[in-house]
């Protein structure tokens, strides 16, 4: 058994865990935040992406040892008390169908715009290869992370 | 349709994009799909058949149960002692299979052993530990080998491997093929693909020791079915089982026989003190988690020279697997509109579904249409091209007309309203279509080869489920029709349990929509449970989201449910008021005076009376605002071979599509894609906008990307989204959409299909657009998917996809 540390969503956990236990089973069953999904085995969907220190990774395919003193941001950290801007966006843009994927989408979405404040839509497109979804065809998911990008740069005053 | 007036008192709601609440808790990560639920549990583990085919000669599991945190062990042969075998809803042979392998396994993924242990790695562990002798046997996996007369058998009790074989014939084939001047014929292959769900199959059971009985919480899509089926299968009373269905991350009808699974996670609770859960991994899914079937399609048309059909004849052979429970159903709903939007008056369907080593059928979205369309509106194109004919015109010489709806086919189908020729006009004009042509001619001389594609789909919505009538002489369901309960609550408020389920269709925000016309009120006010406890919801056999039914049935129990609600607000409020009924109308929340507004009293106080102050109820009325109502759509025929119903809604559209194929490499690019849709009444269009899409995008999936590859020991090769493909957000084309509203005249709302349709259309219109594209090459596109490899190999060789 091994002690593992994390800070998930600014909290602190620590737990004894087996070597072998996958990161996303460590945040679903130890943790108990079951916002961040299974829907494969062999790190192609996505559902279960989150930030590891601040980056997007699917949380399948790391070990929960190998995550001892990260920090990570999982679907119920992406913001405070409200929604965060690409949550707004999805409600409004009718993003979600099933929302099995969306906590993985809202996170490949928000770390995109991190990066990038204007993004293509061929950009965004090619953001979410690693994020697969099921039924929207994906057209209302990336018509909503180019809202988001738009309110979020009205809202920061930042103009092209 | 029901006079609107009668049902809306508002039309503030209805027909608006109103953003859909319920996805709060899921942008929020605040969902409860069933592995969220917080239960302390064991966790299962299935041992799977290695084999396509094996007699099974032991199984050992002693290792397995000796292991620390293993809590309990069931073998296929104990399970089959234990239970009835599956029943089987088409066929017509005897086919005996139980939920999990007994005396041999029947394909790669077969269950034989389950394992309950504390944890989900120590059950696999587990797994590792059992001993199984299997004897192989000779193995069946294509259709072809199933057919030949020394096949081994599958089911020895059947004497074959075809399990149905039946021909239907409507209105006069024989004259048709007198009558014409050439007979167009062709063969096709369909290949096996799924729409799976992103979240895979996923249950608990729990056995109380007190009463012998069960709860099971299961992502299931047709919990009335399903509840019937536990039952029988594990012979106990209806009343000691109890099926809950929390959230459910998408269905695609995939999710609509998890039933054998519930059974065995039953037994398995028997022996452990604490529920047992079990979540599919991807791989038990795209191994045994259920396939639209693959198929081999003959067609002919017998037609006259100007384009005209008189006929349609198919030979139609289904790859069900092994799974005798949905066996043969392909082929029965695919033959009802096999002649798509055009006015064929004659139709003969040979029908055949053959069992084989590859894994489980089921009923994908859009069940057997999607390729109905596709050899349909290929055959359109081949037709046109050997008459000399522009593929438009051949189709415009052919639709069913506006004047003759609603337009009954030969077999019985009846198609209730739409304009054919004005949506395939419409999708032309959109699209550029003249422009594109003119296009494609200037970029074939620089050596580029783009392509246009159409095609006109029917999507049919509210299966009849008479339709198993081949086998069954009569059925066990008949019709279709759902249940719903609507109450008032003390604040007033609207509280809504329905008897089907939702996977993301937002079922939630279109019925809050239809009661706040019904009564005047904000949605927010009205909220729709959209699980489903069988204890509790008003569910009948038919219950589940399937065949596009909500639009139709669903929604009209909840219209019912909530007028019934709505005219007992009224009958209490005319006694207090002292207006007659007919002098009160319901407004803003409340029910007034028609002739002075102020003599007013609100749902609040209404409810006060209903709940508390019941003494002061008018004479004859009960207590309570709770009412329940179901809906049976009237239209459904009763079985019958020569005139029958399978489904009661329909729905068309026509997608226009242009490619470029790369003849080098065998890469397709899309540059247009265009879809007019006429879904009849439209509810919350940024809903049916997504299902369109999303749908289309299933289509686009199955034509170019996803196919089950099965090698010839029936060893499958695609076990993972690896190899399994999906379409990604890039590569896909930006659709455009655009609608039509020819209202359904037999639906409360004039609702009709919405969800599959684009499943439906866009395999035939992508497969059309390639073979237009590859035509300087002569290449012939009669199979799917349409790979690079295949592309490239067909303009170099073969000449054929």
């Amino acid at each position: 058994m091994h002690r593992v540390q994390a800070r998930i969503n600014g909290k602190d956990y620590e737990h004894e865990v087996e070597a072998r236990l996958l990161l996303v089973h460590y945040i679903r069953e130890k943790a108990r935040l079951t916002g961040t999904h299974v829907g494969c085995d062999t790190g192609n969907c996505g559902a279960c992406t989150i930030l590891y220190n601040g980056k997007p990774v699917k949380s399948c395919m790391l070990l929960a040892v190998q995550a001892n003193r990260a920090e990570i941001t999982t679907v119920e950290g992406l913001a405070g008390n409200g929604l965060h801007p690409v949550q707004e966006a999805f409600l409004n843009r009718f993003a979600v169908q099933c929302g099995y994927c969306t906590p993985g989408m809202l996170l490949s979405a928000s770390s995109l715009l991190e990066s990038n404040a204007a993004p293509s839509e061929a950009e965004i497109r090619e953001a979410l290869e690693g994020n697969m979804c099921m039924c929207t065809g994906y057209q209302q998911i990336v018509d909503a992370i180019k809202y988001a990008a738009e309110t979020m740069r009205a809202s920061t005053g930042k103009s092209l | 349709m029901m006079n609107l007036d009668e049902i809306f008192v508002t039309r503030n709601w209805v027909g608006k994009s109103v953003r859909r609440d319920e996805d709060i808790r899921l942008i929020k990560g605040e969902a409860a799909y069933v592995d969220d639920l917080d239960m302390d549990c064991a966790h299962v583990a299935f041992l799977r058949s290695v084999y396509a085919h094996a007699r099974i000669t032991k199984i050992d599991t002693s290792k397995a149960e000796a292991l620390p945190g293993v809590i309990a062990v069931v073998t296929g042969p104990e399970v089959a002692k234990q239970t009835k075998p599956i029943v089987a809803r088409a066929i017509t042979q005897p086919a005996i299979q139980y939920v999990m392998a007994d005396k041999k396994v029947r394909y790669v993924g077969e269950p034989l052993v389950a394992v309950a242990a504390v944890d989900r790695y120590i059950a696999e562990d587990a797994l590792e530990l059992i001993d199984v002798e299997y004897e192989p046997l000779p193995v069946v996996v294509e259709i072809a080998d199933a057919l030949k007369k020394d096949s081994p058998l599958i089911f020895e009790e059947a004497g074959s491997n075809v399990l149905l074989h039946d021909t239907l014939e409507h209105g006069n084939m024989d004259a048709a093929y007198q009558e014409a001047d050439l007979v167009v014929k062709e063969h096709f292959r369909v290949h096996r693909y799924s729409s799976t769900p992103l979240e895979t199959w996923a249950m608990i059971a729990k056995h109380e020791k007190g009463n012998d009985s069960f709860v099971v919480w299961a992502n299931d899509q047709q919990p009335g079915r399903s509840t019937a089926n536990v039952c029988n299968t594990l012979g106990i009373p209806n009343n000691r089982f109890r099926l809950i269905v929390p959230d459910s991350g998408g269905g695609f009808g995939i999710k609509l026989a998890i039933w054998p699974h519930i059974v065995i996670l039953c037994l398995l609770a028997k022996k452990v003190d604490k529920p047992v859960k079990w979540v599919q991994t991807r791989r038990e899914h795209l191994l045994g988690g259920s396939h639209a079937p693959d198929c081999d399609v003959e067609i002919e048309l017998p037609m006259k020279k100007d384009g005209k059909i008189l006929g349609l004849f198919i030979k139609d052979i289904e790859n069900d697997g092994s799974f005798v429970h949905t066996a043969g159903i392909y082929g029965l709903i695919k033959f009802a509109t096999m002649v798509g939007c055009y006015d064929i008056r004659a139709t003969r369907a040979e029908l055949l579904s053959v069992v084989t080593q590859k894994g489980p059928t089921v009923q994908n979205r859009g069940v057997g249409k999607p390729t109905m369309i596709f050899v349909l509106e290929r055959m359109m194109d081949i037709a046109a091209k050997k008459l000399g004919l522009d593929p438009v015109e051949i189709r415009f010489r052919n639709f069913i007309q506006p004047k003759q709806m609603p337009y009954t086919t030969p077999s019985g189908e009846i198609y209730e309203s739409g304009n054919y020729p004005e949506c395939l006009q419409k999708a032309l004009s959109l699209s550029g279509y003249d422009e594109l042509k003119k296009r494609q001619i200037e970029m074939r001389k620089n050596g580029k080869y783009i392509g246009l594609g159409i095609s006109a789909g029917i999507e049919p919505g509210t299966s009849n489920l008479g339709y198993y009538y081949t086998s069954r002489g009569v059925p066990e369901y008949m019709g279709n029709a759902e249940g719903a309960i609507v109450s008032i609550d003390y604040d007033g408020n609207v509280n809504v349990v329905m008897g089907s389920v939702d996977q993301g269709q937002g079922h939630a925000t279109t019925i809050s929509q239809v009661i706040a016309d019904m009564l005047d009120i904000h949605p927010e006010r009205v909220s729709v449970d959209s699980h489903l406890d069988s204890l509790v919801s008003p569910f009948l056999g038919h219950s589940g989201a399937y065949s596009n039914k909500f639009n139709d049935v669903d929604l009209g129990a909840v219209i019912m449910a909530t007028k019934k609600v709505r005219d007992k607000m009224v009958r209490i409020a005319s006694h207090v008021l002292g207006v007659e009924t007919g002098g009160l109308q319901v407004k803003n929340g409340a029910v007034c005076s028609r002739k002075d507004e102020q003599k007013s009293v609100s749902f609040q106080e209404i409810a006060s009376l209903a709940y508390k102050k019941i003494l002061l109820l008018p004479e004859g009325v009960e207590p309570g605002l709770k009412e329940i109502a179901y809906y049976k759509n009237p239209m459904a025929k009763l079985p019958s071979r020569d005139d029958f119903n399978v489904q009661i809604t329909h729905s068309n559209s026509v997608h226009v599509v242009a490619v470029e194929v790369d003849v080098e490499t065998g890469e397709i690019t899309f540059l247009k894609y265009v879809i007019v849709h006429d879904c009849g009444k439209q509810l919350n269009p940024g809903i049916v906008e997504g299902m369109t899409i999303g749908s289309t995008v299933h289509g686009i999936g199955a034509a170019l990307l996803e196919e089950f590859v099965y090698d010839e020991n029936g060893q499958p090769l695609s076990a993972s989204f690896m190899d399994y493909m999906k379409p990604l957000a890039g590569g896909l084309p930006r659709i455009e959409l655009a609608h039509m509203e020819s209202p359904c005249p037999y639906t409360l709302l004039g609702t009709k299909a919405v969800g599959e349709g684009g499943a439906i259309g866009s395999v035939a219109a992508v497969a059309n657009a390639v073979e237009d594209a590859l035509s300087p090459f002569q290449v012939k596109v009669v199979s799917l998917p349409i790979t690079p490899q295949k592309v490239v190999k067909a303009v170099k060789e073969t000449k054929e996809i």
